[in-house]
């Protein structure tokens, strides 16, 4: 045989590497062998988006629980990373249902699309904090400060909204800069901004790390505040409904396991925090536990009333036209009676292994 | 005595190819020290601490498994790239008429940013690997199509008049005159384009993959305080950049690349 000429060894070693990169990957990443080795579940999986903020725990929980106690699950639980792509994602359709901001829901309805609000995720669980040394000690004082929101369509923006409603100050008062989530400690740090604004547990980590200082939980502003929201298209209403129920009392009873007992919240804390968030456990400990009533997950059921005041400020804040009601953007008919519902059946994890 | 200097300056040579670089990391390692410390921040890192980062993520398992993944995705990504960037920009540069019609739309695609194209990607491929790959792969293409086009429209006419002269048409012509002449301009092209590709690759894992390196960066911003491990993205990024370069740079140094250079 001919000696192999430089251009043929170039050929034959991309060729190499490109099987070795990869068939690496496939067995790395995406667990090629052990799930075909292990018979891979055949059954149709609902991919559920979330991001890993307090406001969507009960998707992860809903989750580890299931495994726990069935052994596996009709839900697969994707985490994003930032807004825009949990939106896209359910627009393109690759997750039938999501968690997602309330106000986006409601806008995206108003849109046109085909997007049913069927659950709350939880109540409360955001806050304003501002830099431990500065003089800022209420809402008149944020008067030509520059304030952080998540996004345009989150309910902490409206949260702010309401709050300058109550201060009898407006927007002009303040400056608005829309900041994603992870970055506003660092930015409140680095006093970049005045005051921050969002979901848990960035809140609560510029708090732990000694520099933030809560100006106001959510619970003290806008009692029940609702920042997230299950959503489901249309689709999985009208083909599988039976499914959609089987998510809403999964969350259901998540919330109810979450909120029975402090040692469920710190079990919790643990399994969320190493499996699912990659965050260190102590700050979702935190969060969840000072104050304990800083963010609940109880008292999920879709009300009108908590809608319409979302509605009016989402007005007056530019991100809603009004054009979509209550009935348009909501399904309740998945809502679980309350009284019926009871708390996952599961004791939390062996306490050796906490 | 006449051969000692040189082979003096040779040594020299090599040691300085070694010192000079290792010198220079050192003192930027020393000074990001010294910064931090200066700074009193607590929430950058010290290099120190990025190197426990990347301990903490070999210990997981985690280094290995999310350099493959962005290797695999930025593989396919930019093989794709080359696969449908030389050829098509060698066509461009022969053929006029295709330059006509098609330089406009790709002068007007190539400045558009990967990130403008994650709500298409995610549109058209979904969540998992396609979406980045198609990302890496536009943030590719377009470098090695203007290159190569370059390449044929700039070779030296001599070339061209001479093999037509000894009758040369065809397959032959473009295999033997064409494609050679222009080569070393792909080639510089390829080398650019993969900078870019392993550029692209931290905007191309926003989405929601759950491994790799740019995803690594992404999700220590979503941990809290671990800018550590933020920074470790960073270095392992810049390292594995230096070592494709590295072997890029090999590629000049082929027989039939090499005569390319000889005209300069």
């Amino acid at each position: 045989m001919r000696p192999l000429n430089s251009v043929q060894k170039l050929g034959l070693g991309l060729a190499a590497w490109l099987a070795l990169i990869s068939l690496l990957h496939g067995g790395l990443n995406l667990g090629w062998w052990s799930g075909k080795l292990a018979g891979a579940a055949t059954q149709e999986r609902y991919r559920v988006g979330f991001l890993p903020v307090t406001c969507h725990l009960t998707c992860p929980v809903t989750d580890f629980i299931n495994k726990q106690t069935t052994g596996h699950g009709i839900f697969e639980p994707v985490r994003f990373s930032g807004w825009p792509e949990l939106k896209e994602a359910f627009l393109a359709g690759y997750t039938p249902a999501t968690f997602l901001l309330a106000p986006m829901a409601m806008a995206l309805r108003e849109q046109g699309v085909p997007i049913k609000i069927v659950y709350l995720g939880h109540r409360d669980g955001s806050a304003v904090v501002v830099h431990k040394d500065s003089q800022i000690h209420r809402m008149q004082d944020l008067r030509g400060k520059r304030v952080a929101v998540p996004n345009r369509y989150s309910n902490q923006r409206l949260l702010i909204f309401r709050a300058l409603n109550d201060a009898g100050m407006t927007t002009a008062d303040i400056q608005l800069v829309e900041m994603p989530p992870p970055d506003m400690p660092a930015a409140l740090y680095a006093k970049a901004v005045d005051a921050i604004s969002s979901g848990e547990p960035f809140m609560g980590q510029a708090e732990l790390d000694g520099y933030g200082r809560v100006l106001w939980l959510t619970k003290d502003v806008w009692p029940n505040f609702i920042s997230c929201v299950l959503a489901v298209h249309e689709d999985m209403i009208e083909n599988h409904r039976e499914t959609v129920q089987e998510l809403v009392d999964g969350i259901a009873k998540s919330g109810k396991w979450l909120d029975q007992s402090m040692d469920h919240r710190m079990d919790a804390a643990q399994f969320v925090a190493k499996g699912y968030y990659n965050q260190h456990p102590r700050l979702l400990e935190f969060v969840l536990s000072k104050p304990p009533d800083r963010v609940k997950y109880t008292n999920l059921s879709l009300r009108r009333a908590d809608f319409e005041e979302i509605e009016k400020l989402g007005q007056q804040a530019g991100i809603l036209k009004g054009t979509a009601r209550f009935e348009d953007y909501t399904d309740t008919s998945f809502v679980p009676d309350d009284s019926v519902i009871k708390a996952h059946d599961w004791p939390g994890l062996p306490k050796e292994k906490r | 005595m006449s051969a000692s200097p040189s082979r003096a300056g040779i040594g020299q040579g090599r040691l300085a190819a070694f010192a000079l670089p290792i010198g220079t990391i050192a003192l930027l390692l020393v000074g990001w020290h010294v910064a931090v410390v200066a700074s009193g921040s607590d929430l950058f890192p010290k290099p120190l601490d990025v190197l426990a980062g990347l301990v903490e993520l070999v210990e997981k398992g985690l280094l290995l498994k999310y350099v493959v993944a962005s290797l695999f995705r930025v593989t396919w990504g930019f093989g794709l790239a080359v696969l449908v960037g030389v050829p098509l920009g060698l066509v461009l540069g022969w053929w006029r008429p295709a330059f006509l019609a098609l330089n406009p739309v790709i002068q007007a695609l190539r400045p558009i940013s990967p990130i403008a194209w994650i709500p298409v990607a995610i549109l058209w491929f979904g969540i998992a690997d396609a979406a980045p790959i198609f990302l890496i792969f536009l943030a590719s293409v377009f470098p090695i199509t203007v290159s190569s086009m370059a390449g044929v429209q700039n070779m030296q006419q001599v070339y061209l008049r001479a093999a037509q002269n000894f009758g040369m048409r065809g397959v032959p012509l473009f295999r033997r005159v064409i494609l050679p002449a222009a080569l070393p301009q792909i080639l510089t092209g390829i080398r650019i384009a993969l900078g870019v590709a392993w550029l692209v690759v931290v905007a191309a894992e926003m989405i929601a993959v759950n491994s790799g390196l740019g995803y690594l960066i992404i999700d220590a911003r979503n941990a809290g305080k671990r800018y550590d491990l933020v920074v470790a993205g960073m270095v392992m990024i810049g390292s594995i950049g230096l070592v494709l370069d590295l072997l890029v740079r090999r590629l000049e140094r082929i027989d039939s690349v090499r005569w390319g250079y000889g005209q300069r």
